[in-house]
């Protein structure tokens, strides 16, 4: 599944500046401690964590996309940050278990 | 007295501040903006407070001296002293307990050690912005034990404090809690509301701060003044 095919799942891309590669997986977490310790590279951040520090985990744990849940807005310093590092972000009206389940069902499909 | 406080102010050591954030810079804002007593609140570390701690005497500013803890649920606390040393000793110990996770300069920022000249001796090698693994529950009663104010930062936002973190305000003996919106959220009517400006940017200083009338700017003054500020 690439990263754009997030949005067939519904989702909203708020910054579109990144590589259009396979994910290989995906996290979901809303602390950032455990997001540090168990996200892999090449996944998808499921979360509602919607600032600038979210960005810059998911960019040293190789993450290629975030996905804010609950229709949380992304300010621009976000979106900036995620350019800077080719990291997609989305938004979806979602909570992060049907945003989780609509990811990895796509990534099984 | 009737004073001007800002007890949220972050210098260039937290990663998301500005390097511009030097200690005489900080100062230099608060004099502009006409404050009367400010604290310096890093990221989970306490080594710019020494630099701080001079530079506050040099321009004859009362000062306090703490730092922002994130505990082990992510949710942010002001910590704060009178004193230099107790402060130094808890936040050591808070330093301690982040998560081994290095800072990445490039991506996250610098974390510079600077002394009252804005020399850097030495930069914070942890990402100061990680959890410690101490809970919010434990966190208040050693900060107060220590000898603290204790302050939930932002406690209305919708991340990285109190309510959004735990999900509530948890009943505990706060001095007071830090609001961001000009009113309280419901329940938080309990303990003395502050404002501060949680500046990461000289532009920010004192964009928030409260007025308390105080007799000195040590803990147990503080205290009281702050306990004045709730509904009669």
């Amino acid at each position: 599944m690439k990263i754009s095919e997030l949005e067939s799942l519904g989702f909203t891309c708020l910054q579109d500046q990144f590589e259009d590669i396979d994910l290989v997986g995906g996290y979901t977490s809303d602390l950032l401690s455990d997001v540090m310790a168990n996200l892999k590279e090449g996944q998808v951040l499921i979360t509602i964590q919607a600032h600038k520090n979210t960005i810059a985990v998911a960019s040293l744990s190789g993450a290629s996309a975030v996905v804010f849940c609950h229709g949380r807005p992304a300010a621009d310093d976000v979106l900036d940050a995620a350019a800077a590092e080719g990291i997609a972000v989305f938004n979806t009206p979602d909570n992060q278990f049907d945003a989780t389940v609509k990811v990895s069902r796509a990534l099984r499909a | 007295m009737n004073a001007r406080i800002d007890f949220h102010i972050h210098s260039c050591l937290s990663p998301c501040a500005a390097l511009e954030m030097s200690p005489r810079a900080i100062i230099a804002g608060a004099k502009e903006k006409g404050l009367d007593c400010i604290a310096l609140a890093d990221h989970g570390c306490v080594e710019n407070l020494p630099a701080f701690h001079d530079a506050c005497a040099e321009a004859g500013l009362p000062c306090l001296y703490g730092l922002e803890a994130t505990s082990s649920e992510e949710v942010h606390t002001l910590c704060l002293f009178d004193q230099l040393d107790p402060a130094l000793k808890f936040g050591r110990m808070i330093y301690d307990s982040i998560m081994d996770y290095p800072n990445d300069p490039e991506r996250f920022g610098m974390q510079p050690i600077v002394t009252v000249d804005d020399d850097v001796l030495n930069f914070a090698d942890k990402l100061l912005f990680a959890a410690t693994d101490i809970s919010f529950f434990d966190l208040v009663p050693m900060a107060l034990d220590a000898g603290a104010l204790c302050i939930p930062s932002h406690i209305d936002r919708e991340y990285l404090g109190a309510i959004a973190q735990i999900g509530f305000l948890p009943d505990l003996p706060y001095d007071a809690v830090e609001v961001v919106s000009p009113n309280p959220p419901a329940g938080a009517e309990k303990w003395p509301i502050v404002h501060f400006s949680d500046a990461h940017h000289p532009d920010q200083i004192g964009r928030r701060f409260t007025e308390v009338e105080t007799e000195a700017f040590t803990v147990p003054a503080l205290r009281a003044a702050f306990h004045k500020l709730l509904p009669a």
